[in-house]
């Protein structure tokens, strides 16, 4: 396993002296280019999306990653960034809305309220985590977490999906035989 | 008109149905109200050629521990000032009567209100929860409510 804060992980390119001829692995090739056109999901909540839009602007510029296709619907985008308090009400929705993305999909908890209810935590119609609805790949704290968080959070999401394998690995052989009678 | 116009005016023509009347702020005069008069009170309220209170704000329920409060937030386009109208409702039956014949916009408001203090507006057309889901179970913003396990599904 790699280590955390690399953003470049998948193996290098293998040949490169013929001409327009690039000779790699499939799983470099799928994983860097899954990596670097994420299109999120617009699925502001509460003030986090007020960061989560301000990441998306001049300042800060989420199109340096190759992130900024915000799309409204699930069924074009690969990320769900949640980002503001999950309800009760709201729950049911959100997990419907992550039923609907295709696969491979991936979900960003930005700021405290999404990942263990933060503030309202006791609250009588807040849910404490949005990782008990969907499952969580990278979880941003802050409240709300600011662009550069985001990004670090978006950072470490490439890695995580750079680490992804497509073509497994040959299966090693057994060691030993199984005693017999004792399987 | 003045203030203290609109409170003598409110206090002289709707004796007996408004109470304590007094000027509150700078522009909002505060009264008291019986629920059993509110429908016809509001109704005349409106239609004051002198008053006007034509456009509801907004109704806010209130836990006072020993009984409720529907207060209703209303608007005159005519002496440009604000009426609060307090009405007071028993702890164990908090119902009044529905204002939504005579302002539309208390629906929302008033689905609000039971949602959250679970006050009954009698004769409303469509009394649902709005803010919390529809099977939540008790009214949050009671002073007596504790927060429930089944109203936390997602553990």
């Amino acid at each position: 396993m790699s280590e955390r804060g690399k953003t470049v992980r998948y193996p290098k390119l293998e040949h490169f002296s013929e001409p327009n001829i690039i000779t790699t692995t499939a799983d470099f090739i799928f994983s860097w280019a899954r990596s670097h056109s994420v299109f999120p999901f617009t699925y502001g909540l509460a003030c986090c999306a007020i960061e989560m839009l301000s990441s998306g602007f001049a300042r800060y510029d989420i199109a340096r990653y190759g992130m900024e296709v915000f799309r409204p619907t699930p069924r074009q985008c690969d990320l769900m960034i949640v980002a503001g308090t999950v309800n009760e009400k709201m729950a049911p929705v959100l997990r419907r809305l992550y039923d609907q993305m295709s696969e491979p999909k991936w979900v960003i908890s930005m700021g405290a309220c999404a990942t263990s209810g933060g503030p309202f935590y006791d609250g009588y119609n807040v849910v404490n985590g949005v990782d008990k609805i969907v499952p969580v790949d990278v979880y941003i704290p802050g409240c709300p977490p600011r662009p550069e968080a985001l990004f670090q959070g978006l950072l470490e999401l490439q890695g995580k999906i750079q680490e992804y394998r497509f073509v497994p690995e040959k299966p090693a052989a057994p060691e030993t035989a199984a005693p017999a009678g004792e399987a | 008109m003045s203030m203290d116009a609109i409170s003598e005016l409110l206090a002289e023509r709707f004796a007996g149905d408004l109470t304590d009347v007094r000027i509150q702020e700078p522009d909002t005069v505060v009264a008291r109200a019986a629920r059993e008069k509110l429908k016809d009170l509001a109704a005349r309220l409106k239609a004051d050629p002198d008053a006007g209170y034509e456009t509801l704000n907004w109704i806010a329920g209130v836990d006072r521990e020993t009984g409720f409060e529907s207060i209703y937030h209303v608007y005159s386009w005519k002496t440009n000032t604000y009426l609060e109208l307090h009405v007071g409702l028993p702890r164990e039956a908090p119902e009044v009567d529905t204002v939504t014949g005579v302002w539309p916009a208390a629906d929302w408001h008033e689905r609000e209100s039971w949602d959250m203090v679970g006050i009954v507006y009698a004769g409303h057309p469509d009394l649902r929860r709005i803010l919390l889901k529809d099977d939540f179970v008790g009214h949050p913003l009671r002073k007596d409510y504790v927060d429930l396990a089944e109203n936390h599904p997602h553990v």
